[in-house]
């Protein structure tokens, strides 16, 4: 899957925005928003926050996990642990690279949050990279994925299956002559 | 060796991502191929049959499957095209540029009817006959602003929302950039604020701003 | 935490609609990712899509009475836009693997059960159909003619593309699942919590992906 669509799937989680109009509560399909009182927070999805932000009509709040202190205890939480952590978005990478982009000059502190965020993310891309090399070696069948994202699931998506499939086939073509077993493990 | 030159149709495809003009004389070739090995083993055949010469067997078995491999290269070398046609009713549109008609055969040509006609009433017949193009709406809609510097004075500019700009010399603006395609396609915008630009299908995925420049 | 708009209980006077829609659109979009990562074409949503462009043109037509400039005008012309880009995408997804499957396609439809609803709407079908002619035409047009007696077939078993559902997937599990059989494994059998995610052939959870017990992501 292209990532812009995960982008396009990232952009639906809300983020605070302080208006500068007013405007009665729209009535969007996949939900309302609004009212807006000038300099009143009100919660909208990010690609709608973009959009007023590229227009000069709001200013965009951080999410409250984009601060430096928490993200600096979740990446020495993530360096520690062998396993994945839980991340504070599904999008935490495309949602947190929209913002700062966007609302470069809105959010304190952006540079080194960016920075922070893709320490993280080098982090777990790092892990994860270990993990599919051991998957696809042993000739794994089924593994559990919890707590990764859906850029970074998305990021081993040509790779892992493909070894994988690749390495079925092998198998299968020695089906008769060696009488494999899968270990089966997780 | 027999399927050398069925081989060359499939190295074409190979070697060119573009649709090249049909490679008829290969064609020919391959087909008098099958129909020289075809013949050989009607004779040997019958020889087998009649005087049960049997030796004459592999032979045969292998002629066979040189015709079979020649049919396989044959419909992969149009099968391929066609593909490649396909994908262009999808980024070009339903009428194909005179430098691509002119390699197509007829038959290949009428083969793009069909499909034309073929997603045409398909698209027509979705949400209960409501219809819906897909042809277009190919990437995600992005909100995307492109910064633009003006090099001379263009006069006003009406958006796709309604808002209307004043395109002056040496100023700057951050406009959608389904906005400025056509006018930067074009190389200047029309002077006439009452022209809407109209929605342009996207095609690059630019993340950052870039610096356009407005010729006159 | 992640939020949705979904969370949002607000209702209007049409309470009852607009949670329809929305649900419908979440369905949706749950339905494109689905047929984005399955290998093979899945069950039609037909009444899904139809639904949402009758939601969709609704609010255009609401749309056109509002000023132009109107930020509202605005706002909603962007969400019909995401929406429409969703449906798009996802019919579009089925049209390739029927082009590319065309023959395994049809050929499973015509074997369905017939308690078991197509997975193909009839326009789907018919294109199918339409499809697969006019590659027959042409071959038979530019090449199997001009082939030797006995050669001229046009061999549906030999031009039959399956799809791979060996492949392999990720999920996300919507509820708590027990008894998966991982595949190669002598019937080993796994557990899937709720919310869990998983790399698994997806042959092992085809029927899961169909009765929305999980989703592909």
């Amino acid at each position: 899957m292209d990532p812009s669509k995960i982008e396009f799937l990232g952009e639906k989680q809300l983020v605070n925005i302080v208006p500068n109009f007013n405007l009665d509560i729209i009535y969007l399909i996949s939900g309302s928003v609004g009212p807006f009182r000038a300099g009143l927070p009100v919660k909208v999805p990010i690609w709608l926050a973009v959009s007023l932000k590229q227009k000069q009509k709001c200013r965009i709040i951080n999410q409250e996990w984009m601060n430096i202190e928490s993200l600096n205890d979740r990446k020495e939480m993530e360096k520690m642990s062998k396993l994945f952590t839980e991340m504070p978005s599904n999008h935490y990478i495309d949602e947190s690279q929209i913002l700062l982009n966007v609302a470069n000059d809105d959010i304190p502190d952006a540079d080194r949050i960016r920075t922070s965020v893709k320490d993280i993310w080098d982090i777990r891309m790092s892990k994860l990279r270990t993990s599919v090399d051991a998957f696809v070696k042993s000739e794994g069948v089924h593994a559990r994925l919890d707590h990764l994202t859906a850029m970074e699931i998305n990021s081993i998506r040509p790779l892992l299956p493909h070894a994988l499939d690749q390495m079925l086939r092998i198998q299968s073509a020695n089906m008769g002559e060696i009488n494999s077993q899968y270990s089966g493990k997780k | 060796m027999f399927g050398k030159e069925a081989i060359k149709l499939i190295t074409e495809l190979d070697m060119y991502e573009d649709i090249r003009p049909f490679n008829e004389q290969v064609m020919r070739q391959v087909f008098k191929e099958m129909q020289s090995l075809y013949e050989a083993n009607l004779i040997d055949s019958n020889a087998i049959q009649n005087e049960g010469n049997n030796e004459l067997l592999p032979s045969v078995h292998f002629r066979h499957t040189a015709l079979l491999r020649n049919k396989r290269c044959i419909l992969a070398y149009l099968y391929h095209r066609i593909r490649r046609l396909r994908q262009m009713r999808w980024e070009l549109g339903s009428i194909l540029p005179t430098e691509i008609t002119t390699n197509l055969l007829n038959a290949e040509v009428q083969w793009f009817q069909n499909y034309n006609k073929s997603l045409a009433t398909y698209m027509k017949s979705i949400g209960d006959n409501h219809g819906l193009n897909l042809t277009v709406n190919m990437s995600p809609p992005k909100t995307l602003y492109v910064e633009v510097k003006c090099l001379a004075d263009f006069g006003k500019l009406e958006l796709d929302d309604g808002e209307i700009i004043t395109l002056k010399k040496n100023t700057y603006h951050l406009l959608p950039r389904a906005t400025c395609e056509p006018l930067i396609r074009q190389g200047f915008p029309p002077d006439n604020p009452d022209i809407d630009v109209g929605n342009v299908h996207l095609r690059l995925q630019a993340r950052t701003p870039k610096i356009l420049h407005l010729y006159p | 935490m992640e939020e949705s708009l979904e969370d949002e209980s607000l209702l209007d006077d049409n309470g009852e609609a607009e949670l329809t829609a929305q649900t419908a659109l979440q369905e949706i979009e749950n339905a494109w990712m689905n047929e984005t990562f399955a290998p093979e074409i899945l069950p039609h949503q037909s009444d899904l899509v139809d639904c949402m462009l009758q939601q969709i043109a609704h609010m255009e037509e609401n749309v056109k009475r509002l000023d132009k400039n109107d930020l509202r005008a605005l706002v909603h012309r962007m969400e019909l836009d995401r929406i429409r880009y969703v449906i798009s995408s996802y019919l579009r997804t089925r049209l390739e693997k029927i082009e590319r499957y065309t023959i395994h396609i049809l050929s499973e439809e015509e074997n369905r059960n017939p308690d078991e609803e197509p997975y193909l709407t009839p326009d789907e079908l018919r294109f199918a159909k339409e499809y697969l002619a006019n590659l027959e035409t042409l071959f038979k047009t530019v090449a199997l003619q001009h082939m030797p007696p006995n050669f001229q077939q046009f061999e549906v078993n030999k031009f039959t593309v399956k799809p791979n559902v060996q492949a392999h997937v990720f999920l996300r599990a919507n509820q708590r699942i027990t008894g998966v059989v991982v595949p190669g494994t002598l019937n080993e059998e796994i557990d899937f919590e709720e919310g869990s995610q998983h790399i698994i052939q997806y042959s092992a959870v085809a029927h899961l992906v169909k009765s929305g017990a999980v989703q592909l992501i």
